[in-house]
């Protein structure tokens, strides 16, 4: 699929831009950027992330299975002491607390990796300036009408260079 | 500053990856003096005690804990800034923590990996640390999970994980940067550790969500972390062990050796890496005063931890207070306070903190200060428990004393291998301290178009 991609100096600028093009009716951008832009969400539409979904269940899973280690290997391994419980709930909050802050990291890695599509597996849209000090602002064209459209309103929000970059399956 | 106000954006990653592939004599020359110390002075001695036995070590009855542990807890301590301070200042929004806050991370992450080998050494027949961790066996065996030791290997596990994957995620952005100025067999490894990052919009959403989540999540780790290690102690019922204060008493002397341990690598990475543009005395002067802050807390709870054994009244804690500050190691307990408690009171003198070299003085003062206390809280309280029949002496075995030298160099090299690996300076995130680009251009800003 054919994308055109704008080069802008600023992040205002670019946020502009793909604003434009929303609003003429194009899918909605992507902006690629060296740095978090602020405003991405206003300007754009809201971004709903699942990763919280994940650390709270991860976390949640983590705490029983913290506590079921604890709990049934001394039940498995029967050992009393001094007609003391078996059970023991103060230290056995200390595993639960260890294994929910474990599973709780490891399920937000887990999210930020599904929700972010990395690793990435097929080639995507990508301008190396992107990592150095250049916004780009790429938007996908199905005809050769509407990429020179697109071209035309990045080149009036003042794209310093607008390239088309294919995806490849 | 002046210089700083004039760096680009394309400066910043110039400047990150000339550190990581221009690498000159001076810098091989260091890391095999490094190698060679760890090869020389851990590894050989340690073979030589994991095959002569434990009496190749100084530890003995009654002090059957000696500077290995006091190592473990140095090392567990150094660990502490590094990762809690960057997540604290980064939940907190603090701008210079970007600078800085990528190498105090690697000092955590190396700093735990040599405690962790420091209790391999501790626990004399290391073959069987496995039987630490809980997984079914043929002996139908469990770990006893109402040990603070297993408390330990749960945590630090959880904290080794933990800060891996916080220096880890943080860095993606920057794999990415330096993929494409890098060939070769460094251009395979970045595409690789990058994941195949873009840096979408909604890529750098994800990332900052997942990263303040990490965040949340850490802060609270790192203090369990160092409070289950006072436990190992303060659980025992050892007189000048068994005391509630312990876990604070940890927390707060592992950060304060931690901030203290930043300030030494903030001056390496300035002197050797050149980043003086980015990590300026306005570093040095915010750590200062950190520093100041944390020796004053320091203090506190050490006049606490006196004034409780004092206060209780028994004849054990008494004796054990006494041992302390009259005993054999009389002169190392005074010259901890010196150096702990005294010595950073300079820092309230603000040129003094922004002057280079006198923190870097300062900062290893500080570190030999809290490596004495280590070696105190296991030495002083080992060697005189309850009655005097069961007294005796520590006094570390050159083994012990060779391990411990060792263990730097090998956190020294660890680091050094990083340094070239990893972009040590954050680049996206000193970008967003710096000024926008293209913020004067006449295009028409987003404030604008929002407010029609």
């Amino acid at each position: 699929m054919a994308n055109s991609v704008g080069l802008f100096r600023g992040p205002k600028a670019a946020l502009a831009a793909a604003v434009q093009l929303k609003d003429a009716g194009f899918a909605t951008p992507e902006l690629l950027s060296p740095i978090p832009i602020h405003g991405v969400e206003e300007a754009l539409g809201e971004k709903k992330s699942v990763i919280k979904r994940f650390t709270f269940f991860g976390a949640v899973t983590g705490g029983i299975s913290g506590f079921l280690l604890a709990a049934v290997t001394s039940v498995m391994y029967l050992h009393p002491v001094g007609g003391r419980p078996i059970i023991t709930i103060p230290p056995f909050l200390i595993i639960t607390y260890e294994l929910t802050i474990m599973f709780g990291i490891l399920a937000t890695v887990l999210g930020f990796f599904i929700s972010s599509r990395l690793p990435a597996i097929r080639e995507r849209v990508y301008v190396p300036e992107a990592a150095v000090d250049r916004f780009a602002v790429a938007v996908t064209c199905d005809s050769d009408e509407s990429r020179q459209r697109a071209e035309s309103i990045l080149r009036d929000a003042g794209a310093e260079e607008v390239r088309q970059v294919t995806e490849e399956l | 500053m002046a210089d700083r106000d004039a760096l680009q954006f394309a400066d910043v990653n110039r400047d990150v990856l000339r550190s990581l592939v221009e690498t000159g004599n001076q810098y091989y020359v260091t890391l095999t003096i490094a190698v060679t110390i760890t090869l020389a002075c851990f590894f050989f001695p340690w073979f030589y005690q994991l095959y002569y036995g434990m009496g190749a070590a100084g530890i003995n009855q009654p002090a059957v804990w000696g500077t290995y542990l006091a190592s473990f807890i140095f090392w567990i301590g150094l660990s502490h800034s590094g990762t809690l301070l960057s997540c604290v200042l980064h939940l907190t929004n603090s701008a210079w923590r970007k600078a800085m806050y990528r190498s105090a991370e690697a000092m955590t992450l190396f700093s735990l990996m040599v405690a962790a080998t420091m209790v391999m050494v501790h626990v004399g027949r290391p073959w069987f640390i496995h039987w630490a961790a809980p997984y079914p066996n043929q002996m139908e065996m469990w770990p006893n999970f109402r040990s603070p030791l297993l408390f330990d290997v749960m945590a630090i596990a959880t904290y080794l994980t933990g800060s891996s994957i916080f220096i880890y995620m943080g860095t993606i952005p920057d794999f990415a940067a330096v993929r494409d100025r890098t060939t070769g067999w460094r251009h395979h490894m970045y595409v690789l550790l990058s994941l195949g990052w873009r840096g979408t919009d909604t890529q750098w959403h994800r990332l900052g969500w997942a990263y303040t989540f990490l965040a949340v999540l850490i802060i609270p780790l790192a203090v369990s972390v160092h409070s289950i290690v006072s436990w190992d102690f303060a659980m025992s019922i050892v007189p000048g062990l068994h005391q509630t204060i312990f876990a604070p008493y940890f927390v707060v002397g592992a950060i304060y050796s931690g901030t203290a341990g930043i300030v030494t690598v903030m001056f390496v990475l300035r002197k050797y890496m050149n980043f003086g543009q980015y990590i300026t005395e306005l570093h040095f002067d915010n750590l200062g005063k950190l520093l100041l802050v944390l020796s004053l807390i320091w203090t506190y709870i050490n006049a606490i931890e006196l004034f409780t054994g004092w206060y209780s009244g028994t004849s054990t804690e008494y004796e054990q207070l006494k041992y302390k500050l009259f005993g054999l190691y009389a002169p190392l307990y005074w010259e901890m306070i010196l150096f702990c408690a005294v010595a950073p009171l300079l820092l309230i003198s603000q040129r003094f903190r922004t002057s280079f070299v006198p923190m870097l003085l300062l900062s290893i003062v500080v570190n030999i200060g809290m490596y004495t206390e280590r070696f105190l809280i296991i030495a002083t309280t080992m060697s005189r428990q309850y009655l005097p029949n069961s007294w005796g002496v520590y006094i570390p075995s050159p083994v012990e004393i060779s391990i411990m030298v060792g263990s730097l160099a090998m956190f020294v090299s660890l680091f050094m291998v990083f340094v070239k690996i990893f972009p040590s300076l954050s680049i996206y995130e000193v970008k967003e301290t710096m000024e926008e680009p293209g913020a004067d251009a006449a295009e028409g800003g987003a404030a604008e178009w929002r407010t029609q």
